[in-house]
């Protein structure tokens, strides 16, 4: 007759087991969470040339003229962080977040921060990066969406940014500005430019079906830069 | 038996005053009645006393006596959050309190406040326990006390008072049943009597307690009246008095009068500093945090400026606390110079905070909490939340909701879409075709002139979009809100590609006979 295993054997046994059928969703508040490295939009095309995502710890740029497909980018990138269970804030210096259409976009918007500037130029990009200051510090958001699309060329002081690098690094916080045009400069890790979208319409009945857009990543510090991704951006509709 | 602790400050308005200013603690210190010329001293430090600096006294007899004497005009502010504080660590240990009424004469300075401390010895091991305990939390607040542990109130105050004499602890336990035993050789002046009554019996050689015990009652009554019958029965320790009641929960004050009135933000922030400090330690004092504050700011001139300040989460943090009081000045200046600054503050029980095995851990509540708060004197009220799409016929309405991301539970997505342990939130395999073509919204709406043809836009001219229209879809109808005029609506929807390439989420506002752009794709 095999030996029956007590408790003090058969304890581990179910421990592991239980472990391993938990898997990947098991966190464990006692351990260091591993490092995250990116930040994934989940568009198949834009994540292999960003080399899997925008960096968690740095900051990413996304510009692009309106209608490029850049707001879309990004509301990309905070859906799948927030589907992952992760916190996420948009600090919109435009105010032009259209929550219907980020729900749209597969958002959780329950887990999503949304502060709106005061309106007007230079008071509204001041709150903004204050915004964006006190979001780092904070720590516990895995991606801030910084919105200056409406900012114009020179609003932003240049000393702004590396405070917001060392902030990001120091909160494993993806930043990801974005604007009509590169702001950031040499302290963005990664930038990606979009060029202006394609429209597309369906003939009868006459629908918007979405727009073809195409980025180059025209800086990348952590891997080769100059890589270009067509993406296609179905409308809600369609 | 029931077991009555007091909590006794012998000299109260010192203590407050070293409570708000603890640079003075160590020196000579002599509290005045006013800032007249001919106030008396009130209050007296032992460092003065041992100079010789007495109550009564003048201003300037007590600086002859001790040229290093600092001499403070007594504060009611001070006075009064200085009680305060004595009821809350009173708090600390019973629900069942109550302040010992003021007297006059030789014990007018002191400051008692009485406790329910029956079966107290099962939550402390011992009475000792628990009377070293009070008295550190006594001293955390600043508040040189003495406590005494005896059958009835009356008892325990003669006792505590008797600590104040030369030689004597800071504890006194009078064991239970041994009351009249404890009194018996203690002077009478402990008792506070009527200045009349103690001089009648001076001359009646009644000095002791135990002496005034033994007298009898009937004479006693007769030639002494029914006070000195009452003053007999509380030498015996046999004083009749109600049973203690629970006092209900207060705001908890602090308060601070300002030598010369103040404009700046820098003097504001070192006072109010002082002020959240000492109240943040009695609430911690209570086993509390701190709920919602409310500034007052006495001006220069009359009126005063009342601020409200909403903390969603408790919180014990200085620092948190006075960045939003900050916070608050600074973005609303007050209008005069300020004379007197006053914090009230609600206590609530402080928030615990649960992980989550299967979701990633966010922004720590109390981190939270504070940013938010921040956030928002920012950007404004009602500008800092989590949105909320509403179910409403009328086109893209949302709503800001107070952003909670741990009170919800975690959804089967995000447990589908739980990231590997190093590589990110990797999308799982269906969500790239939840990706879609978005819109920045224009608030408020651009206006435009359209051309149109047959209900059709035709030509677009605004300040986003101009030129032919290249392509449009629609027109979707929406309509609805009829029977209120504020809420009624009727748009045709149109999405339009135009010349310049940009495609413009453009509709016809048909109460208003106007076209406008809300959004574009983006």
């Amino acid at each position: 007759m095999p030996p029956v295993p007590g408790p003090a054997r058969a304890a581990p046994v179910r421990v592991d087991a239980l472990l391993r059928d938990l898997g990947a969703r098991l966190r464990r508040a006692s351990a260091p969470e591993e490092p995250l490295a990116r930040s994934p939009t989940g568009l198949h095309e834009v994540d292999r040339a960003l080399g899997g995502g925008f960096p968690r710890g740095g900051l990413g740029e996304i510009a692009g003229p309106a209608g490029s497909g850049r707001t879309s980018l990004a509301l990309a990138l905070l859906a799948t962080a927030t589907r992952a269970g992760e916190c996420a804030a948009v600090v919109d210096g435009s105010d032009a977040f259209d929550p219907p259409s980020a729900e749209a976009a597969g958002v959780a918007l329950e887990r999503l921060l949304w502060v709106r500037t005061p309106r007007g130029g230079a008071e509204a990009i001041r709150a903004a990066l204050r915004s964006v200051e006190r979001l780092l510090e904070a720590r516990g958001f895995a991606l801030v969406l910084l919105d200056l699309a409406e900012a114009r060329g020179g609003a932003v002081p240049g000393s702004v940014w590396p405070r917001l690098v060392r902030a990001a690094a120091a909160s494993r916080t993806s930043l990801v500005v974005l604007g009509a045009r590169r702001l950031a400069g040499t302290f963005a890790a990664q930038s990606v430019e979009l060029d202006p979208a394609r429209p597309r319409f369906s003939e009868t009945p006459a629908l918007l079906e979405g727009l073809d857009g195409r980025l180059q990543l025209v800086r990348n510090r952590l891997g080769p830069a100059h890589r270009v991704a067509a993406f296609r951006l179905p409308s809600c509709a369609a | 038996m029931t077991r009555i602790a007091c909590l006794l400050v012998p000299d109260l308005l010192v203590a407050a005053e070293l409570r708000a200013h603890p640079e003075l603690r160590g020196e000579p210190l002599a509290i005045i009645s006013g800032p007249d010329p001919r106030a008396e001293v009130v209050g007296v430090s032992g460092e003065a006393a041992r100079a010789g600096v007495r109550p009564l006294c003048s201003v300037a007899q007590a600086r002859s006596l001790c040229a290093r004497l600092h001499v403070r005009v007594a504060s009611p502010s001070l006075e009064g959050a200085a009680r305060s504080a004595l009821r809350d660590v009173a708090l600390s240990a019973s629900p069942r309190i109550e302040e010992a009424p003021r007297v006059s004469g030789l014990h007018a300075g002191e400051a008692a406040v009485f406790l329910d401390a029956t079966g107290i010895d099962r939550l402390f091991g011992s009475e000792a326990g628990f009377a070293g305990a009070l008295l550190g939390r006594a001293e955390r607040l600043g508040l040189p006390a003495v406590i005494a542990l005896a059958d009835s109130r009356n008892v325990s105050l003669v006792a505590a008072r008797s600590l104040a004499l030369p030689g004597s602890g800071g504890v006194e336990i009078v064991p239970p049943g041994g009351d009249a035993r404890f009194l018996a050789p203690l002077p009478l002046d402990l008792l506070a009597p009527d200045a009349d009554l103690a001089g009648a019996l001076g001359r009646l050689g009644v000095r002791r307690l135990g002496e005034l015990a033994r007298l009898p009652s009937a004479a006693l009554a007769t030639r002494l009246g029914p006070a000195a019958l009452e003053l007999r029965a509380s030498a015996r320790g046999e004083a009749r008095e109600p049973p203690l009641a629970p006092v209900p929960d207060g705001l908890l004050e602090e308060a601070s009068d300002l030598e010369f009135p103040v404009e700046s933000l820098e003097p504001l922030a070192f006072v109010l500093r002082g002020i959240l400090s000492r109240l943040l330690e009695r609430l911690e004092v209570r086993g509390l945090a701190c709920g919602d504050l409310f500034l007052s700011l006495a001006l220069l001139g009359g009126g005063s400026d009342d601020r409200r300040l909403g903390l969603a989460a408790p919180t014990l943090e200085l620092r948190t606390v006075l960045r939003l009081v900050l916070l608050c000045v600074e973005e609303r200046p007050p209008p005069a110079p300020v004379e007197r600054i006053a914090v009230r503050l609600e206590g609530r029980a402080p928030r615990r905070d649960q992980l989550d095995l299967f979701r990633p851990a966010g922004p720590a509540p109390a981190r939270l909490e504070r940013l938010l708060a921040e956030l928002e004197v920012l950007c404004g009220r009602g500008r800092v939340g989590a949105p909320r799409v509403l179910d409403d016929w009328r086109p893209h309405v949302f709503e800001m909701v107070p952003f909670a991301p741990r009170s919800g539970s975690p959804s089967a997505e995000a447990h589908r879409s739980a990231p590997a342990r190093s590589n990110g939130p990797t999308p799982a395999p269906g969500d790239r075709e939840r990706t879609s073509l978005a819109v920045r919204a224009l608030r408020p709406p651009l206006p435009a002139q359209v051309q149109a043809s047959h209900g059709q836009p035709e030509r677009v001219r605004s300040a986003l979009a101009n030129g032919r229209v290249v392509r449009a879809a629609g027109p979707w109808r929406t309509s609805g809100g009829w029977w209120c005029p504020e809420r009624r609506f009727a748009f045709d929807h149109f999405d339009v590609e135009t010349e310049d390439g940009l495609v413009v989420r453009l509709r016809l506002d048909r109460i208003a006979g106007r076209w406008e752009i809300d959004a574009f794709y983006d």
